[in-house]
């Protein structure tokens, strides 16, 4: 019938904005490097996913399993696309690191997620159907990734990404500790340009004991005492803001995507990272991408930083669909022509803001 | 016993309504007082309202259900990320007299095709829930931090139609609140690590859209729930669907009458639908088998609360916006068909997931 041909091309255009198909590698025990790659075509009456692994048709069956599973944290289903996963190389029987990077996959070929160039991924999970990571069994040596040229390296398990909805920055639904990421540009120069991320896991304080001094309970790992000095103030500041005086609820660690850094830009990325955790501000559907600083935390005030043009820039290319954008309500008028417009075109949206809170 | 006593019996805990009922059935022989609508449910699913006469008694016929309800307002806190329970929506809505113009009431279908006696307001809040954080989560609804005026009016007015399209309520008033006095995540966190138990997330999100509707377990009941909301709604949809999209150049249209095609064969089908426990006339179908079936039914219904999403989007959709809603249709549409393909065979299809 004719209205066929209508309908596909028109639903062709919108799709097209997804990959057709999506690679994603793999570090094996004995120094190889597999690729699992994913490729989407009309299901046809077929099963919702294939895999194809030559000469070994249980982990095929393993592989299908495990991407199953992963699916189950989505909402969104849709039962017109078959996505054909097919691995380059036979890892052995008992390793298991594929599974991350078959899930990846699995979600950047259906533009789940978007990464920036190649990425590589270990890790391995007992609980996929809640999207959780437990664990991986290799690293990739930073050679390894200089050498493939993998800007994106992810290593499943706790420190590294311990459950998929961290990709976004959201804390684990099941989980008992509530850890959330945003991340900020950092300016170095040119092409030394990049996001860092930067997340708060807060604890529950489960005894009367712990409960003296919210601003003690803050940890920032890895950090020198200027810094961790910085964050404590910023956050207790900005807990002041919420108006809850009284006992002490949470624990808090505090840990960096890149230990070296310079300024105070960090900031609001990290006052709003901690509201995500602590589950008092809304949350975004995809990244959380702030720059903003403040003299004033305890009135929620957002201070103007340094380096509009190149973070401007910086944010034009590394910004994915549903990503959210802050910046300091001072840039407003300073902001180069078309960026918003850029913005929206990617899908995410942006904000000057001069305050924190809601509305 | 000897019908000695027989009488008419009054409304069922009359003084919840308004307060933690939003509608309670009315039974043969009641008397309704005047300011209560009463939506009255036929054999077949129709609905209509009583007639506006003063003290209201019913005489309802053989397969006839009643309804009273109370229009409010009812001031009730959604919770538009379930990530984030300590921020909430307080939001005032009502139930509108019935309009003259429209064919069906929406809030008359949704008693008829979702309801089954009492509806509580915690149950319908839950519901309304259910459909904004799906909403939010899938992006026909924004509401992102550090939100704008623009971007909240923008919400706002998605939410007015969101609200209206899925349960037929007519928000008054909305406004963001603090619920950290109410709610304590901290707590909340707390428990979770004592109870320990990481297999049953608190928020599942798959679970959320379709948990309200039915609370029950037994899979024979939630899948005849579940195909008594396609009988009903699917013909709504379609109207719904005619009127609201319309298309803005020739190839829409023909996808819009393609979909509408598809959307008649899906309502037939329904329609059509084999019991659930029979694979033959006078053949048993297997425990597991059966359980199949009723998870395709229920996907189903979470199909059919996104196509009233999407109705609700189309309706204040520009022509230049409208090519990804017609692309989310198909994707509904394909849903559908697949599910209701699986609800209607009596064996897994090759490669299907079991466990799903």
């Amino acid at each position: 019938m004719s209205a066929l041909p209508g309908g596909l091309a028109a639903s062709g255009s919108t799709v097209s904005a997804l990959p057709a198909s999506a690679e994603c590698r793999s570090l094996l025990a004995d120094g190889s490097v597999l690729t699992v790659s994913a490729t989407r075509r009309p299901r046809a009456g077929r099963a919702d996913v294939k895999c194809t692994v030559p000469g070994d048709a249980r982990l095929a069956e393993r592989m299908q399993e495990v991407v199953r599973l992963a699916r189950h944290t989505e909402q969104r289903f849709d039962s017109r696309d078959q996505v054909v996963i097919g691995i380059d190389r036979v890892p052995a029987a008992h390793e298991r690191d594929w599974e991350l990077a078959a899930v990846l996959a699995d979600r950047m070929v259906r533009g789940l997620w978007t990464p920036r160039g190649q990425v590589a991924a270990n890790g391995w999970s007992d609980a996929w159907h809640l999207g959780r990571v437990d664990g991986h069994a290799l690293d990739v040596p930073a050679e390894v990734v200089s050498a493939a040229g993998m800007p994106v390296t992810l290593l499943g398990g706790p420190g590294g990404l311990a459950h998929l909805g961290q990709l976004s920055g959201h804390p684990d639904p099941g989980a008992a500790v509530s850890v959330a990421r945003a991340w900020f540009p950092l300016h170095a120069g040119g092409s030394g340009d990049s996001l860092c991320w930067v997340e708060v896991g807060v604890y529950p304080v489960q005894s009367a004991a712990d409960a003296l001094d919210e601003e003690q309970a803050i940890a920032v790992p890895g950090q020198d005492a200027a810094r961790q000095l910085a964050v404590r103030q910023a956050l207790s500041g900005a807990r002041h803001f919420d108006g809850r005086s009284g006992a002490a609820r949470w624990r808090t660690t505090v840990r960096f995507g890149q230990p070296q850094f310079q300024g105070r830009s960090f900031e609001l990325a990290l006052v709003l990272a901690d509201r995500i955790a602590r589950g008092r501000e809304f949350v975004p559907r995809g990244r959380l991408i702030a720059s903003g600083q403040s003299d004033a935390w305890h009135t929620g005030r957002v201070d103007t930083v340094e380096g509009l043009a190149p973070k401007c820039a910086l944010l034009l290319r590394e910004a994915a669909p549903g990503d959210r954008i802050l910046l300091p309500h001072a840039w407003q008028d300073a902001l180069p022509d078309g960026f918003d417009a850029g913005l929206r075109a990617l899908g995410a949206s942006l904000a000057c803001v001069e305050r924190i809170g809601i509305i | 016993m000897l019908g000695l006593f027989k009488r008419a019996t009054p409304v069922a805990d009359a003084c919840e309504l308004g307060n933690s009922a939003v509608a309670l059935p009315v039974r043969s022989g009641c008397t309704v007082p005047p300011s209560y609508p009463v939506v009255i449910v036929d054999a077949r699913g129709s609905t209509r309202r009583a007639g506006a006469a003063a003290a209201k008694r019913m005489e309802l016929r053989d397969g006839e259900a009643a309804y009273a309800f109370h229009p409010g307002p009812y001031t009730v806190d959604l919770l538009p990320f379930a990530g984030a329970p300590e921020i909430g929506l307080r939001t005032r809505f009502t139930i509108d007299a019935a309009e003259p113009h429209a064919a069906h009431q929406r809030f008359d279908l949704y008693l008829a095709s979702e309801v089954a006696g009492r509806l509580g307001l915690d149950a319908f809040t839950a519901v309304m829930e259910g459909a904004l954080q799906r909403e939010l989560q899938d992006g026909g609804l924004d509401l992102p931090p550090c939100t704008s005026i623009e971007e909240w009016n923008a919400f706002r007015l998605g939410l007015n139609e969101l609200l209206y399209m899925r349960c037929g309520v007519t928000v008054d008033d909305c406004v963001p609140v603090d619920l950290a006095g109410s709610r304590d995540y901290a707590a909340m966190l707390a428990a979770r690590a004592l109870r320990g138990d990481s297999e049953a997330p608190l928020l599942a999100p798959v679970a959320v859209p379709a948990a309200p509707a039915c609370g029950v377990v037994e899979p024979a009941i939630a899948d005849a729930r579940a195909l008594r909301r396609l009988f009903l709604e699917l013909p709504c949809l379609m109207c719904g669907l005619r009127l609201a999209a319309l298309p803005a150049t020739p190839d829409q249209f023909r996808q819009q009458q393609a979909l509408l095609q598809r959307l008649d064969l899906l309502s037939v089908g329904a329609n059509a639908m084999p019991a659930l426990g029979l694979a033959a006339p006078g053949q048993a179908l297997g425990a597991a088998e059966q359980g199949r079936r009723a998870h395709h039914s229920r996907r189903a219904t979470v199909s059919l609360d996104e196509a009233w999403a999407l109705l609700a989007r189309l309706k204040s959709a520009t022509p230049a916006s409208l090519a990804p809603l017609y692309d989310e249709a198909e994707r509904i549409v394909a849903n559908l068909e697949a599910d209701c393909e699986g609800r209607r065979r009596t064996h897994a299809a090759r490669g299907e997931s079991e466990a799903a």
